[in-house]
């Protein structure tokens, strides 16, 4: 078969999207289109999407081995559309040059990359990351969201069973698009004495001290790694919107920094700064940052956000004609400050949050090593409960249900609470209010934690639990449980439940009663337990609270002080999410001028 | 004559409380008659004297610091939100007006004469006296208005530090954005920087600080760590995501200021004191 033949085939075949049954597949990228295999506008002598090489006899061959254009979903769908509704029938000579014209105009061959960096910490860069996304999407582009490199203890895992900051998801989901790996090539995942475990490309490398991280990995591995998965993001969106990392101006550091303007200067990126007036400062922080850059990091900035603004912004026109003038970068606007309910990026922003004055007040352990303490936004859409974080044994009589949560080094944590005398305090109140164990929490609420290889404190140890639930937990290999699932609530009314699990270590349980039954995997199995009263609980899933049938039954437990009442809030986490996001783009749309920076218009044709 | 030495923050919670602390509590082991002062404090958090007057809660936990009994000449102007923009604005320790969001109040001449009156009375009867400023003191929008920051300090000739949190990120950028923001002359009467809340060993911070030091042309006077001081809280700002105050037998003061004996000891190695009180010895040429 020739190969004008095998593209008339490929065109009679219809949009065949992934073709999961190839042995090749992925060969380009996950989520690719298979739809051209044998591309149509080949040889397109394109030099953005291919090149020629040296053949056998010396004669030059077009490769286009590299070029992802034709895979894109969006790209393979409408060139099938193109192509399928020319005259001539299949087989029909193909106007190559014409059909190329047109997807151009439509799809970018390289994604523009917009970064948003910070002037702090929490300076907002994840939100208006997250924000960006969802304008470019709901403009018709495709887009991703990206971070080279991030520090959080707050991770969940994606289809394919990799391991990705949970702000990365979130973000891709403000994108629309489908959470990879490549989103966050490079996440810490602090576990504490200043060690890390380094997870690369969704899959733990391995544990990292500050030394061997920076003066080992980032100098001889990270940026490569930094380059090849933006690289794969570039090549499959029209868009991708960067997020840095803390400040890029911190001098103490620069040849160490990594997630700043050289992620910048690989993408070739348009850059914003993001500060946080709250504290006051503002417009320090904006001409510190960018002064202490050189001048061509400098030249990358195309606009100044100041976001957080409490109060009437027309105060700060006097500040702004100074930045503008001075540094000649445009204020795109100021942002207002705004309750939403996207999940907190860092532990340093974890606040005790109350829906009501009144109600049920569920204690979180705010353990030295605490993560994916995310679980936790979902309980607070309940009307009448709020969340409290606990470091004190006394501030557990306040509380109407505990929760263990979890935590990067289970030991370590659990000696902290024998230590504090919480794990007394917890003992005493069994029974009388309902105690929940998620993860690292779970482990610590069964009878005994075995670490025969040292896995989770470098020692070999053995330690008794908190003896509330009737199990064992073996540390027994370096190896890490990543996996989506989902399933149903085996106690009180029943319903669905859907989350991640990312952990080490297993646990034999003794109980006879499992929490869950996950169905998502070919053979169902139970998942958790609960003790024969009803009243102490463990689990492995994060997130088991967003969907309402957990947190209806979790909640309906407390007997609280205004008597047990049944959750009311009967939207989904991922619903109020939806609703967030949604604000977030008005908000910016509102508030901010982004003519320079984005297109202004829908997306041609669409 | 007099000594006096005033600290100035980045932001809001840049550790300007607990740096005018830490001072009043060296100066006095080193047996200075030292007492604190902050011409305006924006606080709901307020402590009261033995005469009545209301005070800011971090003027009276310095008092202590000094070991003094907390007088309302420590802080002639407190301003109280009352919600919506509005604000109870006590002088010299007794509500004065109700000002609103537009800080349409009393005259400023008011303000500055009491701010003047209350600083003179401390200079007669102490040593040394420990200034704090207020908010940021490059506040573009404020302008000509501020009075707690510069005005303040060249009112009392005083030598200016410059605090700066690195736990938030860009301690750098702020630093550096404050002196760039400040007149020729404010930037004259700052004498020195000083990096609060670091975790970790400070070698790692060396290269930053050797560029500061040069493009602001003054020392580096100290790396104060993390330390889990416990103080009264004046910002409404710290107060969300802090744990609340438990009570635990005994005299909270008494836990308070032992604290601060544990933060002056942690500080020590980095955090050049002796320095500190020398430039205000030596006030402004």
């Amino acid at each position: 078969m020739d190969f004008h033949e095998k593209v008339s085939n490929e065109i009679r075949g219809g949009v065949r999207g992934t073709d999961q049954g190839c042995e090749h597949n992925p060969c380009h990228f996950h989520g690719q289109d298979c739809t051209f295999c044998f591309c149509p506008l080949y040889p397109c002598e394109d030099p953005e999407l291919g090149s020629f090489f040296r053949g056998k006899d010396d004669k030059p061959v077009w490769s286009c081995q590299e070029c992802y254009w034709t895979h894109r979903p969006d790209v393979a769908t409408e060139m099938h559309r193109l192509l399928a509704d020319r005259g001539g029938g299949y087989g029909a000579p193909i106007d190559r040059a014409g059909t190329k014209a047109a997807l151009e105009r439509k799809f970018s061959k390289r994604a523009k990359a917009i970064m948003v960096l910070g002037a702090t910490s929490g300076a907002g860069k994840s939100f208006i990351t997250a924000a960006l996304c969802r304008v470019l999407s709901d403009r018709g582009f495709r887009v991703a969201p990206f971070k080279s490199q991030n520090m959080s203890l707050n991770s969940c895992v994606t289809q394919s069973g990799e391991e990705i900051a949970r702000i990365q998801e979130l973000q891709a989901r403000a994108a629309r698009a489908e959470p990879i790996a490549a989103m966050n090539p490079i996440l810490l995942k602090p576990k504490g004495k200043a060690v890390s475990q380094v997870i690369v490309e969704g899959r733990p490398y391995r544990d990292m001290d500050v030394t061997q991280y920076y003066e080992g990995f980032v100098r001889n591995e990270a940026m490569g790694i930094v380059r090849r998965n933006y690289e794969l993001l570039a090549r499959t969106n029209d868009y991708v919107v960067i997020e840095g990392a803390g400040s890029p101006a911190e001098i103490n550091i620069s040849s160490y920094e990594i997630a700043n303007m050289r992620t910048a200067e690989v993408a070739d990126a348009d850059c914003v700064l993001v500060v946080n007036i709250e504290w006051g400062g503002a417009f320090a922080y904006i001409f510190g940052t960018l002064l202490l850059l050189s001048e061509a990091e400098r030249r990358r900035f195309k606009g100044i956000i100041i976001n957080n603004m409490f109060g009437d912004a027309g105060c700060l026109s006097s500040g702004i004609d100074r930045v503008e003038s001075e540094l000649g970068i445009p204020v795109l606007g100021v942002m207002p400050h705004l309750e939403h309910s996207l999940p907190t990026e860092d532990s340093m922003f974890i606040a005790s949050k109350r829906s009501s004055a009144a109600g049920k007040l569920v204690g979180v352990i705010r353990l030295p090593h605490i993560s994916n303490f995310t679980d936790f936004d979902a309980l607070t859409m309940e009307e009448a409960v709020s969340v409290l974080y606990i470091t004190e044994p006394m501030e557990l009589d306040l509380v109407d249900a505990i929760i263990i949560p979890g935590t990067k080094n289970t030991i370590h944590d659990l000696t902290w609470l024998e230590r504090t005398h919480l794990a007394s305090k917890i003992r005493e109140l069994r029974g009388e209010v309902p105690i929940l164990g998620v993860c690292g929490g779970y482990q610590m609420l069964g009878d005994q934690i075995m670490d025969v290889h040292g896995i989770e404190g470098g020692v070999c140890q053995q330690v008794e639990g908190l003896g509330l639930l009737r199990g064992i937990t073996h540390f027994d290999a370096y190896d890490k449980r990543t996996k989506q699932v989902s399933g149903e609530l085996l106690v009180g009314a029943g319903g669905k439940v859907r989350g991640y699990e990312i952990h080490m270590g297993r646990t034999e349980i003794a109980e006879s009663r499992g929490l869950f039954r996950i169905s998502s995997e070919g053979i169902p199995y139970e998942e958790g337990s609960i003790s024969p009263d009803g009243m102490v609980m463990g689990t492995y899933l994060h997130g088991a609270f967003d969907l309402p049938a957990f947190r209806a039954f979790f909640v309906g437990l407390i007997k609280g002080r205004n008597g047990g009442t049944e959750g009311r809030e009967h939207r989904t986490l991922d619903e109020v999410v939806e609703e967030s996001l949604a604000l977030s783009a008005r908000v910016l749309l509102d508030n901010l001028d982004l003519s320079h920076l984005i297109p202004r218009e829908q997306k041609g044709g669409r | 004559m007099t000594a006096s030495i005033m600290v100035q923050g980045v932001t809001s919670g840049a550790g300007k409380s607990t740096l005018t602390s830490l001072i009043c509590l060296y100066l006095r082991d080193q047996g200075f008659k030292v007492a604190p002062f902050k011409a305006l404090n924006l606080s709901l958090n307020s402590y009261v004297t033995y005469d009545g007057k209301e005070i800011g809660i971090a003027q009276a936990f310095q008092a202590w610091a000094a070991g003094l009994e907390p007088e309302g000449c420590m802080n002639p102007v407190l301003l109280k939100p009352s919600g919506e923009g509005r604000m109870q604005m006590m002088i010299n320790g007794r509500p004065f007006a109700e000002i609103d969001a537009h800080h349409h109040g009393p005259g400023q001449s008011i303000v500055i004469d009491a701010v003047r009156e209350s600083y003179e009375r401390l200079r007669r009867r102490f040593d040394f006296i420990v200034i704090e400023g207020s908010g940021s003191p490059v506040e573009i929008n404020l302008e000509g208005r501020d009075i707690a920051n510069m005005r303040t300090a060249v009112m009392a000739r005083s030598p200016v530090l410059l605090v700066g949190d690195i736990d938030k990120g860009g301690v750098f950028a702020g630093l550096y954005g404050t002196y760039h923001l400040m007149s020729g002359p404010s930037q004259r009467m700052t004498k020195g920087f000083i990096i609060n809340r670091f975790r970790g060993d400070g070698s790692s911070l060396g290269p930053g600080i050797e560029i500061l030091e040069k493009k602001m042309s003054m020392p580096c006077l100290g790396v104060v760590p993390m330390f889990e001081l416990r103080m009264p809280e004046e910002d409404s700002l710290g107060m969300r995501g802090r744990r609340p105050a438990t009570s635990k037998a005994g005299d909270v003061r008494k836990v308070w200021i032992e604290s601060l004996q544990g933060l002056l000891e942690a500080s020590q190695p980095g955090l050049d004191l002796r320095r500190i009180q020398d430039i205000g010895l030596r006030g402004l040429d």
